[in-house]
């Protein structure tokens, strides 16, 4: 790892996404949507919402965002010329993360501060919230790797936001409480993160953390086919 | 002098398909090599090995003194630059934003931006955006940022396509400065006068093989047929082999000033490859 080269990725890809009005719009839904949110009524939001709007930020900012960069690279050959150079693929990606995690962190704490609510600035919380960001950005680098260009990315957002950015929003189909498919979702990162934040229970934190886990697995095999193409 | 690329029985599958079948060359430091050949003779596969961005199937391969298995390693990327059919360029970046992160990442001084610049003939277009460029001056960029670092060693994957004729002299005066001052070029290129110009050896790669290889003059030489080709003053053409018997016609035709124009026959780099392989150089 290089930090000059981490940098120069930093800088290039800041400069990048403040010119893309596709990647700039997505920190703007979670802070339109705390906004509505905060507007529906007196007194707490339920948690389940809270986690909606960390669930919304994180796949259409975290996700789509590295997502989007890393299926533009490939699209555009891009990331042949950064991998042909000295930088290695932790410095490409460590410099696209900072740059994913900047505007990750400045929509997460614009939305939060709307909602006025500081639950989240407790240890455990934090921890949960580190987890999930990496969950979330694991499964962008992967998928803008696997992803031959930006159209196709459109495809892949989808599925990864209603499975894993508003997985709480199964309550509403009505499934019944004994439905298979929420039993599943119930293992499901942010349904963890809400288990965690109503009985603050490490286990839940340990689930997030396997995801983490089969999130790098993931991006790792995608790694490996897009550095070379035998 | 030692070698700055050294290839033996290099081989390349694609499942069933043979793209490389045991090609051997060395190219010397401080060389201009050429690989010359058809679309899809294995130009780009040769590159793309050479650069460790594809893996050969067997043979020996090495670049700068060092083996194929470690072309991934920072020193060895720092000391080639590339320009090849998969670079590009950050469209929405000016032409000075993308020198600068190559700059960075090679860890060259920013100084040689405006440098490098001069040399492909853009100083001037420093902080235009890249989108909004002509194909020709995408070509030079790319060229640059595979100069930016000040390489040993330069792979060119067809570097003067896509560019006029005054920007192709300019860019051959770069290449030449850059060898002179010690660079050793590799080059691939459907453009024979651009090969017999600027490469001290060439090599005609076909189906995978290579057919022929050594210095352009030279090739020329060898498979002329060393025939005279007379124009006289009348239009007619008249060709006479290098032959001491036709040594009195010729010179009768001279003394009797009937010779509008005279010489040998001396094939361009692409007859010398039809004449190998039965093929055009396209």
């Amino acid at each position: 790892m290089n930090t000059q080269r981490i940098g120069a990725i930093f800088e290039k890809d800041l400069k990048e996404f403040r010119k893309n009005m596709m990647l700039l719009m997505m920190p703007v839904i979670p802070i339109f949507l705390a906004i509505m949110y905060s507007r529906m009524g007196e007194g707490e939001l339920p948690v389940f919402l809270l986690y909606l709007i960390v669930g919304a930020t994180y796949s259409a900012v975290t996700t789509s965002g590295m997502m989007t960069m890393m299926a533009e690279e490939n699209e555009k050959k891009t990331l042949r010329g950064l991998i042909q150079s000295p930088a290695s693929l932790a410095d490409i990606l460590i410099g696209k993360s900072l740059v994913v995690g900047l505007f990750t962190f400045i929509s997460l704490v614009i939305s939060l501060a709307i909602l006025g609510n500081d639950e989240f600035l407790a240890f455990q919380p934090i921890v949960g919230l580190i987890l999930l960001f990496l969950f979330f950005l694991l499964l962008g680098i992967g998928i803008g790797l696997f992803t031959k260009s930006v159209a196709n990315t459109s495809a892949y957002i989808m599925p990864v936001m209603f499975l894993f950015g508003f997985t709480p929003m199964i309550e509403f189909l009505n499934l019944g409480e004994d439905s298979i498919a929420i039993k599943i979702a119930d293992y499901f990162p942010i349904m963890q993160m809400i288990d965690m934040h109503e009985t603050n229970s490490w286990t839940a934190i340990g689930i997030v953390a396997i995801w983490v886990i089969a999130a790098a697995i993931f991006t790792f095999i995608c790694l490996k086919k897009v550095s070379t193409d035998n | 002098m030692e070698n700055a690329i050294q290839v033996s029985g290099l081989r390349k599958t694609f499942g069933q398909q043979v793209a490389i079948e045991d090609v051997s060359f060395n190219v010397k430091k401080g060389e201009i090599f050429g690989l010359l050949g058809p679309s899809g003779s294995g130009k780009t596969t040769t590159i793309k090995i050479l650069t460790g961005e594809l893996k050969q199937t067997t043979g020996d391969v090495h670049v700068l003194d060092t083996d194929a298995s470690s072309f991934d390693s920072t020193q060895f990327k720092s000391k080639i630059g590339i320009l090849s059919d998969n670079s590009s360029l950050y469209e929405r970046l000016t032409v000075y934003d993308n020198l600068k992160l190559f700059c960075k990442l090679y860890d060259a001084p920013l100084e040689r931006i405006d440098v490098i610049l001069e040399e492909v003939n853009l100083k001037n277009d420093r902080n235009k955006v890249v989108s909004k460029l002509s194909k020709g001056m995408k070509q030079r960029i790319l060229l640059a940022k595979a100069l930016v670092h000040q390489p040993e060693l330069v792979f060119l994957d067809e570097p003067t396509s896509a560019l006029d004729p005054g920007n192709v002299i300019h860019i051959h005066r770069g290449l030449q400065k850059l060898n002179e001052a010690g660079t050793t070029i590799f080059l691939t290129t459907h453009d024979m006068e651009e090969a017999t110009k600027l490469c001290d050896r060439v090599a005609f790669l076909d189906n995978g093989k290579i057919q022929e290889l050594g210095n352009p003059d030279e090739l020329r030489f060898k498979y002329s047929t060393h025939d005279f080709h007379i124009e006289t003053t009348m239009n007619e053409k008249l060709v006479l082999e290098n032959d001491s018997k036709n040594a009195d016609q010729i010179r009768d035709l001279i003394a009797a000033g009937k010779v509008k124009s005279i010489q040998s026959d001396k094939p361009t780099l692409g007859d010398v490859f039809l004449q190998l392989t039965g093929k055009e150089l396209v």
